[in-house]
């Protein structure tokens, strides 16, 4: 409701940010224009039209008046009728269609438009889900307080009138919002193929789109479902996934919560956007306008949003499921194409001011849940004067314990309820007593095990100097014979003064070293054995592959016969048991393992890696390790690991309500039992994956709710439990479970589920035909009505979907073929995206691309020339500086035209003499441009300090590291095709079969295709 | 005559045994299920049976090869050859790290076997009876 988001969504051409001086980067940036107002707008439920939706599902004494009243008020003040929720199926062509007519011709589209909005042409019924359910809100709205009519009277009200704003709106090129919102008419015209009739218009819907139907002819007036006569406004039409006896279930079982009702206002509206592909056959025009690509930018904003519905629950940086309405049978979980699951960070790094409140029961113990163990939590409801509370999970009552006795207000809510956090957060950690601890609290301990073998040696990784480690020298591989224990681990601040020295003499030691073997099972072991009594965390720092004693790994990887046959994903399957042995091993005794890799050579990461996933560890991979130019990133995360906030000797378990159950679980942790996760240690870096599957055919609960709980000790000693609640509501059909779907989540899922053991062609073949059965599926709810032919829909959710496909496909995990990526980094990639929360998984699929030398050079204002360029060649300059951003590495993009001297500042070395960028030493020398590089640097690092990005600098045309470094890791080629690439892929691949529905809308060639891809690449 | 019935009742309790195995086996896999041991027990109990289920098998086969009956021999051939496969790709253990993802099939693996093994006792029992009316 902020007015922020209405003036955005008013606002259709380009809001003025968009609109850069420089038309020819400035198009991109309006095409993405319409994308910030149907975010506002779109059917993901813009918070204008729900709020003042929950009188009407309320209808009773039960409504928060402080809650929702305010609402009204304010929106009255909106003097933009088309604003106002009883109108609310208007949103979309009042906003839309400016946009997409701007494009056009305008006036040419103006008579049959108009026409549409008389009432007296709708014959056609509206959507075949609304009428069954419009009679239950008529009634209710009669019983409403006056001041709804009245509300929409005065906004709507004959119906003649209501078309009235609709018609100025569509006649003219002005969006009929307030006089401040218009936008010059010259704004339209940036996009310039434009104004060509059969090319290309990037259609966005906030409406079932009958209005913006492109070649409008084709179109009777007639068709037009969607737009009732006057009684709807009125009445307005119930919510297509929330019927009304949800909501009243829904108000009666928390009254505090007051959640309104799911789309009440949208009840017609539907969203999609499209994309139409109207090439003519043979051409070389693709057919589509690139610059109308969605692409993902200001997604940062979605991510701290709670969804509006269910005020009470954690924030979606804890736990977002694939879509935020679980389907209530088995047949609609069939037609749902995508994964369903849930993406669980449960130590994610919050903002200050927003941290979990801590409550602490003192002895009386935690209230939870006699039958099912459920932690108390804002979604229970007290009743019997509140001397007992109702279970959310299991529905069972329980006796509130008398110290946790408070009398209930009218509304049956706690008195209170201000004063406990644990009532009215989402999230927060509960002090837990002794019952909830094996054994005291263990203080943490790192024990270090490294490789000193002549490869380390050599690369230099025991010159830099570790902050802190501890060693033991394993004599005898076979039996090892281990001195004191304690003696071996030390207190840290006590004697600094021995591990100083001690690693100041390790390089010396083993200077002459020549062993070329490394013994690194045996290491293991004996770590095993000083740790077991602790637990703790173990650092491996391995540099070659283990040779000596109990497991040894083969050096497989470098078997050319396997690797590049459809053998290849075994060999990213571990081999040797040893490793799964011992990792259930460490698990048991609460030692969790990090790999730190370096090797030049193949060192089988798949087997070691396991090491880190079964218990609660990470694999860092440096390939071809060189002190000089590493050491700055093995340091930062070195210190990252030791000390960032870090919960020990954690379990983790899920429970959600009855109807539905987790399948498989994704992630680095061990399975204890079926649902608890061991984890001996987790931090904010690492986020987990859970696959939903329904247990019964269908599910008669409204509202699903779920609670993490994860049980840990902390780095100060203390025992806590970290809970986060949310519910999520079941719904009947797909359109709901489409507009709530989460596209990041759908890729984290997506890509934990194939990346590591799956063939690649096959992983990516099934990340494909997923998306195209999703896609079609959706246009199957879609088509008939509205006779969508020719364009490619897609619901306003998942609008990026595709591109993160594509990109995810290109992602090092699964890019190419076997020999694009070598085998460890494929390994190690999939094995830190498994763990990657959401946000940083996208960036790392989709970077940022930055650039910087207008900031460097003209000394302008940082703050604001930094935006995200779309990743196409198009926006590349040849005379820029370019910073490419994945959240692992920097890549910096050097323009041949870009002026000598600064080249040559730097790199600190004569650019004319073509340096070896690989090995020169960037930024060390100091100099104006330098400062404001590394200036711009520290402030993207601060925003994701997981990993030290490594820098790397390309210039334009070096080959082949440009395609190593940058086209490949950026998708460039493939980004600016990604929509019309991943269509021609469907259609030429065996998708087609799948995707033939598809395939026909599409209404492409394959040549006009294939040539759109070759002039984009 | 007689070393019939001594060959039978070898056959018989081997395949009791067997039998007994499997069943053991798959009551810790379901209580596993209803947590009542954890995975680290479950397996170690498992793998403490898997072999000497292995041998037996195959002492039963050989057994069944030596008595020259024929047609019980090639019954169980299935199985044995089954169980060499799974001992030589070294998937004959539980694997403890993998053991809920791998439950289910785990569980349906050995319910198959105890199936089979049930037929191959019914088949038995009717070769006995078959020896004692031929004899008579």
């Amino acid at each position: 409701m902020q007015p922020g988001a209405d003036k955005t969504a008013n606002v259709p051409g380009g809001p003025a940010p968009f609109l850069p001086a420089n038309p020819q980067y400035a198009s991109p940036f309006t095409s993405s224009g319409p994308v910030v107002g149907m975010q506002a707008s779109g059917s993901s439920q813009p918070s204008s039209p729900f709020i003042p939706s929950r009188p009407i599902a309320g209808s009773g004494t039960s409504i928060a008046p402080g809650a929702s009243m305010p609402t009204f008020p304010r929106a009255m003040a909106v003097p933009d009728s088309s604003w106002m929720p009883p109108p609310g199926r208007f949103n979309g062509p009042a906003n839309a269609p400016p946009s997409a007519y701007s494009k056009q011709a305008t006036s040419a589209y103006q008579p049959t438009q108009v026409p549409r909005f008389m009432p007296s042409a709708q014959p056609t019924p509206p959507f075949s889900i609304t009428p069954q359910e419009g009679p239950p809100v008529l009634t209710h709205a009669g019983s409403l307080p006056p001041s709804i009519p009245s509300v929409a009277s005065n906004q709507m009200p004959p119906s003649g009138n209501s078309a009235l704003p609709l018609q100025s709106s569509l006649s003219a090129p002005r969006p009929p919002g307030p006089p401040q919102l218009t936008p010059s008419p010259g704004d339209y015209n940036v996009l310039p193929r434009g104004s060509v009739p059969q090319s290309p218009v990037n259609m966005r819907f906030s409406a079932p789109g009958s209005i913006s139907q492109p070649p409008p002819q084709t179109l009777p007036a007639t068709h037009l479902p969607y737009h009732p006569p006057q009684g709807g406004f009125v009445a307005p039409p119930p919510p297509i996934g929330a019927p009304i006896g949800f909501a009243s279930r829904e108000q009666m079982q928390y009254p505090s919560a007051a959640p309104p009702l799911g789309g009440s206002l949208q009840g017609l509206v539907e969203d999609f956007q499209s994309i139409s592909l109207g090439s003519t056959p043979g051409s070389l025009d693709p057919g589509l306008d690139f610059r109308s690509l969605p692409r993902p930018f200001d997604n940062n904003d979605e991510m701290i949003s709670v969804p509006e519905k269910y005020p009470f629950n954690c924030q979606p940086r804890f736990l977002k499921l694939t879509t935020h309405a679980l389907p209530s049978s088995q047949s609609l979980l069939a037609r749902w194409h995508l994964p369903l699951g849930i993406v669980v960070h449960p130590l994610a790094e919050v903002p200050d001011g927003d941290e979990v409140p801590i409550v602490n029961f003192g002895p009386a113990g935690i209230v939870r849940c006699r039958r099912c163990r459920t932690y108390i939590n804002p979604y229970v409801t007290f009743t019997d004067a509140g001397r007992k509370w109702r279970c959310n999970i299991c529905a069972l009552m329980n006796d509130v314990p008398g110290e946790y006795l408070c009398a209930l207000d009218a509304n049956g809510r706690r008195c209170d309820l201000d004063q406990r956090p644990e009532l009215s957060k989402g999230s927060v950690e509960f002090v837990a007593p002794t019952e909830y601890m094996v054994r005291p609290p263990m203080p943490p301990s790192y024990f270090f095990v490294i490789d000193v073998s002549v490869s380390a040696v050599r690369n230099g990784l025991l010159e830099s100097s570790l902050s802190q480690p501890q060693m033991m020298v394993v004599a005898d591989l076979d039996d090892i014979f281990l001195p004191l224990p304690d003696d071996l681990l030390v207190n840290l601040s006590d004697s600094r003064n021995v591990v100083d020295a001690f690693l100041d003499s390790l390089p010396s030691m083993f200077q002459d070293n020549a062993n070329m073997e490394s013994a690194f099972g045996p290491a293991l072991k004996a770590s095993y054995m000083v740790m077991s009594q602790l637990g703790g965390k173990l650092l491996i720092f391995q540099s070659t592959l283990p040779s000596l004693g109990a497991g040894r790994l083969r050096l497989r990887g470098d078997d050319r016969r396997v690797y590049g046959t459809d053998k290849e994903h075994n060999l990213r399957i571990p081999e040797d048991s040893f490793y799964k042995q011992m990792a259930a091993d460490f698990t048991k005794n609460q030692i969790a393992v990090d790999i730190y890799a370096f090797s030049e050579n193949y060192s089988d990461i798949a087997s070691l890696g396991t090491l880190a996933k079964y218990t609660g560890g990470q694999v860092y991979h440096y390939p071809s390790f060189k002190a000089d130019s590493h050491q700055e990133k093995l340091r930062h995360e070195l210190t990252r690991d030791l000390t960032r906030e870090t919960a020990w000797e954690a379990v983790m378990r899920i429970r959600c309500s009855k109807g539905v159950r987790f399948a498989t679980y994704h992630g680095h942790f061990m399975l204890r039992s079926v649902d608890l996760l061991a984890l001996p240690a987790v931090d904010s870096d690492k986020a987990f994956a859970m696959q939903l599957a329904l247990e019964e055919t269908l599910l008669t609960t409204q509202v699903v709710f779920f609670q993490v709980a994860l049980l840990y000790t902390s780095s100060s000693g203390e025992r806590r439990i970290r809970v986060h609640t949310a519910a999520v509501p079941v719904v009947p059909d797909l359109a709901e479970m489409y507009r709530q779907a989460d596209t990041g989540a759908i890729i984290s899922l997506l890509t934990i589920e194939n990346s590591l053991s799956n063939k690649l062609d096959d992983a990516r073949q099934m990340i494909q035909v997923k998306i195209v059965k999703c896609l079609k599926e959706y246009r199957n709810l879609y088509a008939v009505q509205h006779r969508l032919t020719g364009r490619m829909i897609y619901p306003e959710s998942l609008k990026l979907l595709p591109l993160y496909a594509l990109c995810l496909c290109k992602s090092a995990a699964l890019r190419g073929g076997f020999a694009d990526v070598s085998l460890d980094e494929r390994c190690a990639a999939g094995y830190s995206m498994m763990i990657l929360p959401i946000r940083r998984l996208l960036k790392l699929l989709y970077p940022s691309l930055l650039r910087t030398d207008e900031i460097i050079l003209k000394a302008a204002d940082s703050e604001d020339s930094l935006k995200q360029l779309p990743l196409t060649v198009g926006s590349l300059d040849s005379r820029g500086l370019y910073v490419c951003d994945d959240g692992f590495s920097f890549v910096f993009w050097l323009g041949q035209m870009l002026p000598s001297d600064v080249i040559n500042k730097i790199l600190g070395v004569d650019s004319s003499m073509f340096p070896d960028l690989s090995k020169v030493q960037f930024f060390e020398q100091d100099n104006e441009v330098t400062r404001k590089i590394k200036t711009i640097l520290q402030k993207l690092r601060t925003n994701d300090p997981s990993y030290c990005q490594l820098i790397h600098v390309v210039r334009q045309g070096e080959q082949p590291r440009e395609s190593v470094l940058f086209m490949s890791k950026t998708n460039l080629q493939v980004a600016a095709t990604t929509l019309i690439g991943f269509c021609s892929y469907t259609a030429n691949r065996k998708a087609r079969k799948l995707a033939s529905g598809l395939w026909h809308l599409l209404l492409v060639n394959k040549a006009g295709f294939s040539t759109a891809l070759t002039a984009n690449s | 005559m007689v070393g019939a019935v001594i060959a039978w009742l070898f056959g018989f309790f081997m395949l009791i045994g067997l039998l007994l195995l499997v069943i053991y086996q798959l009551v810790s896999l379901s209580d596993l299920e209803y947590d009542y041991i954890n995975p680290y027990d479950l397996s170690s109990r498992i793998n403490a049976v898997i072999l000497p289920e292995f041998v037996l098998q195959g002492t039963l086969c050989l057994l069944f090869l030596v008595s020259g009956q024929w047609m019980l021999f090639l019954f169980s051939v299935p199985m044995l050859y089954y169980n060499v496969r799974l001992y030589l790709q070294r998937k004959h253990l539980m694997d403890v790290t993998e053991i809920f993802n791998q439950l289910n099939g785990e569980k349906k693996r050995r319910l198959v076997k105890l199936i089979y093994l049930v037929i191959l006792l019914f088949l038995s029992l009717f070769w006995m009876v078959w020896t004692l009316l031929e004899d008579d």
